[in-house]
């Protein structure tokens, strides 16, 4: 029997790595990783790691930050380098930046410029540099949340910690969703071979922090889809569970993300 | 483009003034007993961080940081590959000695072949085919390479069988499975903030500790078989044998460790070590050392010395009070008198910055290279730092 998700999926309710649907992988994370930057952070989800650095807000080089572009708010750089001995086979790269690296990188960078207070640096860079070096899955969603511990220890103000994770479906799903029967679950936080069989997508989300007197009364907080990415093929009507599913799975991040950030105040 | 051309200098330098460069130069360079600016003896280096093993997903892995805050990481991945000869193998050994392809073969598939070991160098702000990266990768290559090719032509000498786990022919003899298949090591090294100082040191120290911690599966197959590997990591070899495993075994090959590039600037006729950004900005000369330890005597081998080019040649002169035209009348003349620098051979006036012409003197070449060779000197001290680094 072919050891893949969807075969061994209905029969066990197990994932290949042990996990129940809903779970995420172990995640750690540490901040202030390497003196050298404004910020930085280390983070792994399962056996996906990544070091982050945040160099700035400081003074765009020259002609880059002048235009009009720059002069409203800072731009935020991010340069993404995929490790040659992150993955199991050392990939080769062809000359400066593979596909997949430049694609997480023009995704962080949109998501930053709009998500950061960029309007209280005018005339400023915020260069963010994204190390893998071990990639298991999920690495546009472990660099989104790398990024937002390195953001937060460079001190760069933001409304609220952006987070990122990955849902998928545990089949093809590529008819339409049947409400009777439905044999299909959605998967929480996936790793590399379920990456690579099973129609997944990236979202990432963020809360706002209440401001003001008249938010004080309503509790709950907020979340917002910031960032949503998919690449694989799947029927339409899957879409809202694994988006739900998804964003839950972002609100357990924040949580776990919050507790390193007021965790490493008190070392 | 002056930006490209400061990268491929020693390092960027930093903002300092010929007044400041002066004050530098003149304490860095008293006789006997330098001054430097955080206080440390010549050969004392600044304190750092180390861990090993920290990847799971590679053969050996280590990262290094400094004490100013730079840091670099290194993996070093191995894959089995086929021994195919390429051609300027066979026209340079049949152009040498005549021999016919068969024995050319055997020659080559035992001593091993420099390009077996890859070396790739990531620096953020570089593309990969930058000056900087390129010639860093080429220089940390050739002194592995480097120590190969001498141990291979020991190798010819004294190691009949090859295969075994002797370290006959150094690294690139240890990469030899069989007549043919070997292994091909790629050494990727990742720095992980600007280079603040010249990086070399750092990559260096780091990708020896990565090879030391590298481990390859133990072979199963014999002889001419196609490889078969052990499951068991547990059993893995690693590629430089460590003195610990094999204490019974006395075997000479446990003293061969991978080379240690020290980088090493002259002031005057002061010679200092891991200098720091504002010292390596008024050197008189920069130079990487190599080093190695491959006998049982525990000897080290001197590889390489390469001269990196000295930043100070790119800085401001300053002018005596004697050309000033703002100062004319104001001072004696007898105050700055042009005197003659011992270490460079050159007239200068004391307290004021003249851009260092480069150039060293045989004697202070010889005094580093004795510094970081003789019994208990520095590159002893740095391979047994390096050794007590936990890899387990």
């Amino acid at each position: 029997m072919p050891l893949d998700t969807s075969t061994t999926y209905p029969l066990t309710r197990l994932r290949l790595d042990g996990r129940r649907w809903n779970e995420l992988r172990l995640l750690q994370a540490q901040i202030s990783t390497n003196p050298a930057s404004s910020g930085s952070s280390y983070l792994s989800m399962g056996n996906t790691a990544i070091m982050c650095s945040v160099h700035g807000p400081a003074e765009g080089r020259r002609g880059e930050a002048s235009g009009a572009a720059g002069s409203a708010g800072a731009i935020v750089e991010v340069d993404v380098n995929v490790a040659g001995f992150a993955s199991v086979d050392r990939r080769r790269k062809a000359g400066g930046s593979d596909k997949q690296s430049s694609r997480i990188a023009t995704t962080l960078r949109a998501a930053f410029q709009s998500h950061l207070h960029t309007y209280l640096y005018p005339h400023s860079t915020i260069s963010i540099h994204v190390s893998v070096l071990s990639a298991d899955g999920s690495l546009l969603a472990a660099a989104i949340n790398a990024c937002t511990l390195a953001l937060v220890d460079a001190g760069i103000p933001m409304p609220g910690l952006l987070t990122g994770c990955t849902s998928g479906m545990s089949g093809s799903a590529s008819t339409p969703r049947d409400p009777r029967n439905d044999e299909l679950d959605p998967l929480l936080d996936l790793s590399l071979p379920e990456e690579q069989e099973l129609p997944f997508l990236t979202v990432g989300t963020t809360t706002c922090v209440p401001v003001g007197e008249n938010h004080m009364e309503d509790e709950e907080e907020e979340t917002k889809v910031a960032v949503l990415n998919m690449d694989s093929k799947l029927h339409c009507t899957y879409i809202e569970t694994m988006l739900a599913v998804g964003m839950d799975g972002c609100n357990q991040i924040r949580e776990l993300l919050e507790g390193v950030i007021k965790g490493s105040n008190r070392g | 483009m002056s930006n490209q051309r400061q990268a491929s200098s020693a390092s960027q330098t930093p903002h300092l003034s010929p007044a400041e460069l002066s004050y530098l130069y003149t304490s860095l360079s008293l006789p006997k007993s330098p001054i430097r600016p955080d206080g440390r003896s010549p050969t004392q280096f600044r304190p750092l961080t180390a861990e090993s093993n920290i990847l799971p997903g590679t053969n050996g892995s280590a990262r290094i940081g400094f004490a100013d805050g730079t840091q670099a990481i290194v993996g070093v991945k191995a894959e089995v590959e086929k021994t195919v000869l390429s051609t300027d193998t066979l026209a340079s050994s049949e152009g040498g000695e005549g021999e016919d392809s068969t024995s050319t073969s055997n020659s080559a598939a035992a001593s091993g072949h420099g390009s077996w070991v890859q070396m790739s160098i990531e620096i953020p702000g570089f593309r990969d085919d930058d000056a900087l990266p390129v010639f860093l990768s080429e220089m940390m290559r050739e002194s592995l390479v480097g120590s190969v090719a001498d141990g291979g032509s020991d190798g010819g000498g004294d190691g009949g069988g090859d295969g075994d786990v002797t370290m006959a022919g150094g690294l690139k003899g240890r990469l030899v499975i069989n007549k043919r298949w070997h292994w091909r090591l790629y050494i990727d090294v990742l720095l992980l903030s600007q280079p603040l100082s010249y990086p070399l040191p750092l990559l260096s120290l780091t990708t020896h500790l990565a090879l030391l911690s590298t481990k390859l599966p133990k072979l199963k197959s014999q002889g001419e078989e196609d490889p078969f590997f052990d499951d068991d990591w547990e059993v893995a070899e690693y590629l430089y044998p460590r003195s610990s495993n094999l204490k019974a075994a006395g075997n000479a090959s446990q003293y061969v460790r991978p080379p240690v590039t020290l980088l090493v600037v002259s002031v005057g006729e002061n010679i200092i070590f891991d200098p720091s950004r504002e010292e390596i900005a008024v050197a008189d000369a920069v130079l990487a050392i190599s080093v190695t330890r491959d006998t049982e005597a525990g000897n080290l081998k001197l590889l390489s010395i390469r001269t990196v080019d000295p930043p100070s040649r790119l800085t401001q002169p300053a002018v005596p009070n004697s050309e000033n035209v703002n100062m004319l009348g104001a001072t004696a003349p007898t105050e700055d008198i042009a005197v003659l620098n011992p270490a460079t051979g050159e007239e200068e006036v004391p307290g004021v910055w003249r851009p260092r012409r480069g150039g060293v003197k045989r004697s202070v070449i010889a005094n580093m290279v004795k510094t970081v060779l003789k019994k208990g000197g520095v590159g002893e001290e740095v391979l047994e730092g390096l050794e007590g680094v936990e890899v387990e």
